[in-house]
């Protein structure tokens, strides 16, 4: 008896083992499409918008137009066409009375990498680069003067960058030297765009002192910040050139820079990846990042999700059957309504109609009753005057 | 006297209409010393133009002409040459009628103060008589229709060709001894422009001469008819504003209008005295400065009234010659106005003393408006000192005008009374000083 209960219970636990292994190959297999389904609509995008500024001026801070235009050339390669890519320089570096290498910014010494090309396309440039500017650039009210190439066109669907450099404080950077944004204002410009639904997903990257400061105060959904370093601790340049004389670029952004190359399109390198860049061996702040307001995984969030402008493209070799239940679709309506004439875009008013259409100016006109007693008067005076007897000489 | 009053006006119309047709017209009409903010056309066309979009025109600060001027131009505002050319020509007539009544009344007391033996034995060369007096209505009308600053004015359109012909009818219903209709035209008068009221003495003076009413303080009828005059002239105001608030149903007007006469807030410049002034005044001393510019042009009229209560009509010259100096925004047409009664006092040429450089200087400065205005305003090379200078000569001329003649005036009666050769008590010759 003890040797054939266990033969039946090792073939119960056998064939649940082998029930159970099958149940997982299933999940697995059926899994792996469904994975790949739920990357493919995880993240939300359609389109990327990228909103990159320098706000230091003077020949001296020519590093942080380095990092801007680094960051500007990554975006580009990996996909961003500038007309979704607005810059702002505050300066203009490479034609620079004081720059030896006329046209050119370059990003490493020995002059390696000149990240102004040919092809750079700066959208705000020297005093434009305004706080003002900036919040109206974000939060969409603009002039109606102003040129597309200066807008942020961002709707619901789009993950939008913003990289921003300069130098900065606890809670503030400085625009131009004459004037600061603080952390606050940024955050309620960005709680603005979330009403208006103006972003999908917000990375915003900072690349200043006491970076870490200013994105203390989000408080809007699908936002990821990272910064260079902490509150109270300062972000140091990388190398200078002797040739030109200045510090090229900040450390941040040149390791960032240099983890940026080698991305490519296709590339499924995440988030947390790039939280990695720059240890304090390297850097000597500390960087930082915020991720508590993202509802993704940052392990699950791309870097092209952000730098590059990736097509969702699914191929398929089979085919796909359209015509879904079109009975019950249509079913859904009740039939009052497809009894109705359906509105031609003719039955309107013509055009030339609404065009000129101006209220009608109606001519004023004195009131009848001053008309009256004006004369009334004038006759009343005239008779005074000239007394009554002499009407029938005058008529 | 007809024809030669019609071929002047001929002619005065001639001369507009050639200057409406010319480029100068533009030009003119865009001059400081002719259109002021409160006479322009260019303002009666924004206020009517507003009028027609449906708002009120005396909503902005642009338009503070009165009522009775926009019922006037809705309807004529295409003829607009064509009244103000009227208007200069029913001026002069009135002028000229005036002038004609006034010389008989002159005349007439004259032959009276004569047979009663008030006249001193020489001053037989002092009386004027009726063949010099003949061409003086003739002359007046030529001086005011001909005289560049009216022409300067009409083609400008200035507004003030209206003020000066409610004037000169006015002038003419005292000078006719019609109590009524020189009460509703002073009003009329006063409704255009606040400082005819203080024609209002003058024209009490002369209708109490008229009905041999004396000037006593205690006589019952002299206070009797002041009573009866101004009543007529406060009720004719007071029905004239209630009718204006029927045309645009608000008493916007009022502060749009006198308001703005009295506080003077627009500071373009013009040949007055009071832009510079506030122009670098303080704030706080406004207030103050403005009350006492405008009190200085009432100031004169009592002292002047008890001086000339003789003389109204000499008293009525000189009263519009101080409104036209000191008013807060004078132009060549209210000086053209008193210029055209300088024929009717031609007899007092010989004790007039300045008269040459007072000319010269009221000649050089109306040539010297324009260049220095051009000098400060298109070339930059002088400043507002410069052209205020110039208005400075130019009313400081008027003034030592209307003295001379204020002077000369007096001279005469005193000759008049005491003969021409005056001599002290010891028999030498004695001279005539104004003390």
């Amino acid at each position: 008896m003890a040797a054939a209960v266990p033969s039946t219970s090792r073939a119960r636990a056998a064939a649940a083992l082998l029930l159970l292994l099958l149940g997982c190959c299933w999940a697995a297999l059926a899994g792996g499409p469904q994975d790949q389904a739920e990357q493919f609509f995880r993240s939300g995008h359609t389109n990327n918008w990228a909103v990159l500024v320098c706000t230091s001026r003077f020949w001296f801070n020519y590093r942080h137009v380095a990092n801007t235009l680094s960051v500007y050339r990554s975006v580009k390669r990996l996909g961003i066409p500038d007309s979704h890519i607005v810059l702002m320089l505050a300066d203009d570096m490479a034609c620079n009375p004081r720059n030896p290498k006329p046209a050119t910014v370059f990003s490493h010494k020995n002059m390696e990498l000149n990240v102004y090309g040919d092809d750079v396309e700066v959208d705000y440039r020297s005093y434009e680069v305004t706080v003002e500017n900036f919040l109206r650039v974000l939060t969409g009210r603009i002039p109606p003067s102003t040129p597309r190439s200066k807008r942020l066109l961002s709707d619901d669907r789009s993950n939008i960058l913003i990289y921003m450099t300069g130098h900065g404080g606890n809670g503030f950077l400085k625009f131009q030297d004459s004037e600061e944004i603080t952390n606050v204002e940024l955050a309620d410009a960005f709680e603005q765009m979330w009403q208006k639904r103006r972003y999908n997903e917000l990375l915003f990257i900072i690349d200043t002192c006491q970076g870490a400061s200013m994105y203390e105060r989000f408080y809007s959904p699908n936002i990821m910040a990272l910064a260079s370093s902490q509150v109270g601790e300062d972000s140091l340049s990388h190398q200078p050139d002797l040739g030109i004389g200045v510090h090229l670029m900040d450390r941040y952004t040149f390791y960032v820079l240099e983890f940026l190359e080698e991305i490519h399109p296709a590339s499924q390198t995440n988030m947390n990846d790039l939280f990695q860049v720059c240890p304090k061996s390297l850097c000597v702040s500390t960087p930082g990042h915020r991720t508590d307001l993202f509802q993704r995984d940052p392990q699950k969030v791309l870097i092209t999700d952000f730098f590059g402008s990736v097509r969702k493209v699914e191929i398929t070799t089979e085919t796909l059957s359209l015509d879904r239940d079109v009975a019950g679709f249509e079913s859904k309506f009740p039939e009052e309504e497809l009894a109705t004439e359906p509105l031609k875009y003719a039955e309107q008013l013509p055009v030339a109609q609404i065009i000129h259409q101006k209220p009608k100016q109606k001519d004023w006109h004195p009131p009848g009753g001053f008309i009256l007693g004006l004369w009334a008067l004038i006759i009343m005076v005239f008779f005074k005057t000239y007394g009554i007897k002499h009407m029938k000489h005058v008529f | 006297m007809a024809a030669p009053l019609v071929l002047v006006v001929l002619a005065a119309v001639t001369v507009r209409a050639a200057l409406y047709r010319s480029s100068l017209a533009a030009f003119i009409a865009e001059r400081v010393e002719v259109a002021s903010p409160l006479n322009a056309w260019k303002r009666v066309v924004e206020g009517l133009a507003l009028l027609d979009l449906g708002v009120s025109p005396y909503s902005g600060a642009i338009f503070h002409e009165t009522p009775l001027i926009i019922y006037l131009f809705h309807f004529l505002i295409e003829y607009a040459e064509l009244v103000f050319m009227i208007t200069d020509v029913l001026t002069a007539v009135a002028l000229y009628l005036a002038i004609q009544d006034f010389n008989k009344v002159v005349f007439k007391k004259q032959k009276l103060l004569i047979e009663l033996d008030k006249y001193a034995p020489d001053v037989a060369e002092l009386i004027q008589t009726p063949m010099e007096m003949h061409y003086i209505p003739l002359k007046v009308a030529l001086f005011y229709l001909l005289n560049p600053y009216t022409v300067m004015s009409c083609v400008a359109k200035s507004t003030c060709a209206i003020n000066n012909s409610v004037i000169a009818f006015f002038i003419l219903a005292t000078i006719k001894g019609s109590a009524f209709l020189s009460a509703v035209f002073l009003a009329l008068a006063t409704y255009q422009s606040l400082y005819p009221l203080t024609l209002f003495a003058p024209a009490l003076l002369y209708l109490l001469q008229r009905q041999f009413i004396p000037i006593k303080l205690k006589s019952k009828s002299f206070w009797l008819y002041t009573m009866q005059y101004a009543s007529l002239y406060l009720c004719s105001l007071v029905v004239i504003i209630c009718l204006s608030f029927f045309l645009l149903n608000s008493w916007d007007f009022i502060p749009s209008v006198y308001g703005f006469i009295l506080s003077v807030p627009d500071l373009t410049p013009n040949i007055g005295l009071f832009w510079y002034f506030f122009a670098e005044m303080f704030e706080h001393f406004s207030l103050f400065f403005v009350c006492v510019f405008q009190i200085n042009v009432f100031f004169y009229t009592i002292p002047l009234a008890i001086k000339l209560k003789e003389h109204p009509v000499f008293f009525m010259f000189v009263q519009l010659a101080i409104i036209s100096i000191f008013k807060s925004y004078p132009t060549l047409g209210d000086v053209a106005l008193y210029m055209a009664f300088l024929p009717v006092w031609s007899h007092l040429y010989r004790f007039l003393r300045n008269i040459f450089i007072l000319s010269c200087v009221l000649i050089f400065c109306s040539f010297l408006f324009p260049v220095l205005w051009h000098l400060w305003i298109y070339a930059g090379s002088a400043n507002s000192n410069f052209y205020y200078a110039i208005t400075l000569t130019f009313n400081i001329g008027q003034i030592l005008l209307i003295s001379d003649y204020f002077y000369a005036f007096l001279r005469r009666e005193y000759y008049l009374t005491h003969g021409l050769h005056l001599t002290r008590q010891d028999g030498t010759e004695a001279m005539l000083v104004l003390k």
